[in-house]
């Protein structure tokens, strides 16, 4: 579904990610992990051009979307994103925050979207805060009125940077728990996340992202219990 | 009986400096102009200040367009860096001189291209601090650039943009003070006028400030009752 070829990603002389080939399949839930500054943010931002390569290719389905008379915009509508600050917008209510979207690029009608916002809001267990304003909710909230606006635009691919990591502790669980129902559904899922449990739980592949590459693939029992590289056994010594 | 007969004529003073020969006229004349020209110059200052920061913002990572970023900048380093009084002098005497063109008229445009470098300052300081999540939250919904920044970072903007800017409309009202240099009759040149013709200094200066000090304190008041009325609804 998305597959990338050596992707390369500079800031001024700071190489973030050297030469990285993969491909992510339909249905899939890809969790990567590593250390901070590993480039696995960058990675993910890539995927959707929030970061644009230095170099290589990025393809959605058969679409070079690096390509420069792509129309990012409608490739983008098809992949839902999930940001570490929710970023949800302040000014708007719940409602308008999730409707906004898909009303304003004609995807929806009004109604079509008033419909199908309440029935996430629903689903992420919020339906009384319809009419509130994202100042008033907690971060876990936040975080999953962020998940519902992004699947407003029924994506066929979510990527997660860091979802939990500006959360309480106490609420991580409510936004995991979110995202490991999405992915029993089967949405195809690209996940950046230190929380090793959740990767272990859900992935159906872990990557281990070390100073720009992808030093290791595994599927997740595999990768917790009988890590190969030197680099990831240090790591999951440190982490786990 | 001493203290009785100076308060008189501090009274008297007062009376000649304000209501003789209805003097309160050329003051009234001066509050006009001096709002005259504050109003329409922050007027042509926010267009100018809007196409300079929209010029700015579009061209900044454009290498073709370097150059239209490279004139809106320079034109702000031009106008901050000179005096008013100095840009004031340049426009009625140079630019203008010929022309014939109302006084008012060169201080209005003087002003307006001076507050226009100010404003684009702070419609780009405004824009820059709304969180660039903002615009990517917007824009991995798939939504436009252009959409993104009308509906999304503008909006959040003017909350920050509203409260500077009502500065500027207040020290623009008092920079105006100086339109006197090119024979406007303003608030301070009223009381030059007075002062010259009742020889007496004092009180016209003392009466000036009262009206300066009444206009900015109820500006103020205005601007505070109208930013708490724009963020009473949320955020």
């Amino acid at each position: 579904m998305i597959t990338v070829k050596h992707l390369t990603k500079k800031f001024k002389n700071n190489t973030v990610l050297d030469d990285i080939s993969y491909t992510v399949r339909q249905g899939e839930k890809i969790v990567i992990v590593g250390p901070s500054g590993s480039g696995k943010s960058t990675f993910l931002r890539c995927l959707n051009l929030l970061e644009k390569p230095t170099s290589g290719k990025v393809f959605f389905h058969a679409e070079e979307i690096t390509a420069p008379d792509t129309d990012i915009d409608s490739v983008r509508r098809r992949m839902g994103m999930v940001f570490q600050h929710f970023n949800l917008f302040p000014h708007f209510t719940v409602m308008k925050n999730l409707t906004f979207a898909p009303v304003q690029l004609k995807i929806m009608s009004t109604s079509e979207a008033d419909e199908k916002a309440k029935e996430l809001l629903m689903k992420v267990g919020l339906s009384d805060k319809a009419n509130a304003y994202p100042k008033s909710l907690s971060g876990g909230q936040k975080q999953r009125i962020a998940i519902a606006r992004a699947l407003m635009m029924n994506p066929e691919v979510m990527l997660f940077d860091e979802p939990t990591s500006a959360l309480d502790p106490e609420m991580v669980g409510e936004v995991l728990g979110l995202i490991e129902e999405l992915a029993a559904e089967g949405m195809t899922m690209v996940v950046v996340t230190h929380e090793m449990g959740f990767a272990r739980e859900v992935a159906t592949k872990v990557l281990f992202m070390n100073e720009g590459k992808i030093v290791e693939e595994n599927e997740p029992n595999a990768f917790f219990d009988r890590p190969q590289s030197e680099r990831l056994q240090l790591f999951l010594a440190r982490v786990l | 009986m001493n203290l009785m007969m100076l308060s008189a004529t501090l009274g008297e003073r007062f009376y000649t400096a304000f209501f003789a020969e209805r003097r309160y006229m050329l003051y009234l004349k001066g509050v006009g102009n001096t709002l005259l020209i504050t109003v329409f110059a922050l007027l042509l200052g926010i267009v100018i200040g809007l196409f300079v920061s929209l010029v700015r913002f579009t061209t900044k990572n454009k290498p073709g367009l370097r150059w239209a970023y490279h004139i809106c900048q320079g034109y702000i380093n031009l106008v901050r860096g000179t005096p008013v009084m100095v840009q004031i002098l340049i426009f009625y005497n140079v630019i203008f001189s010929s022309s014939g063109i109302d006084p008012v008229f060169s201080a209005i445009a003087c002003f307006g291209i001076n507050s226009g470098a100010y404003v684009a300052e702070i419609f780009r300081a405004g824009i820059e601090s709304v969180d660039s999540g903002q615009m990517e939250a917007a824009r991995t919904l798939g939504l436009s650039y252009r959409t993104s920044m009308r509906s999304i970072v503008i909006p959040q903007a003017v909350k920050n943009i509203l409260p500077t800017l009502g500065n500027e409309f207040i020290s623009l009202l008092k920079e105006t003070a100086i339109v006197g240099v090119i024979s406007i009759v303003d608030i301070t040149r009223a009381s030059q006028l007075v002062s010259a013709s009742s020889f007496d200094i004092f009180p016209p200066l003392m009466i000036i400030s009262a009206i300066y000090l009444i206009l900015v304190l109820g500006l103020s008041k205005m601007l505070n009752i109208f930013e708490k009325r724009m963020a009473g609804d949320n955020v």
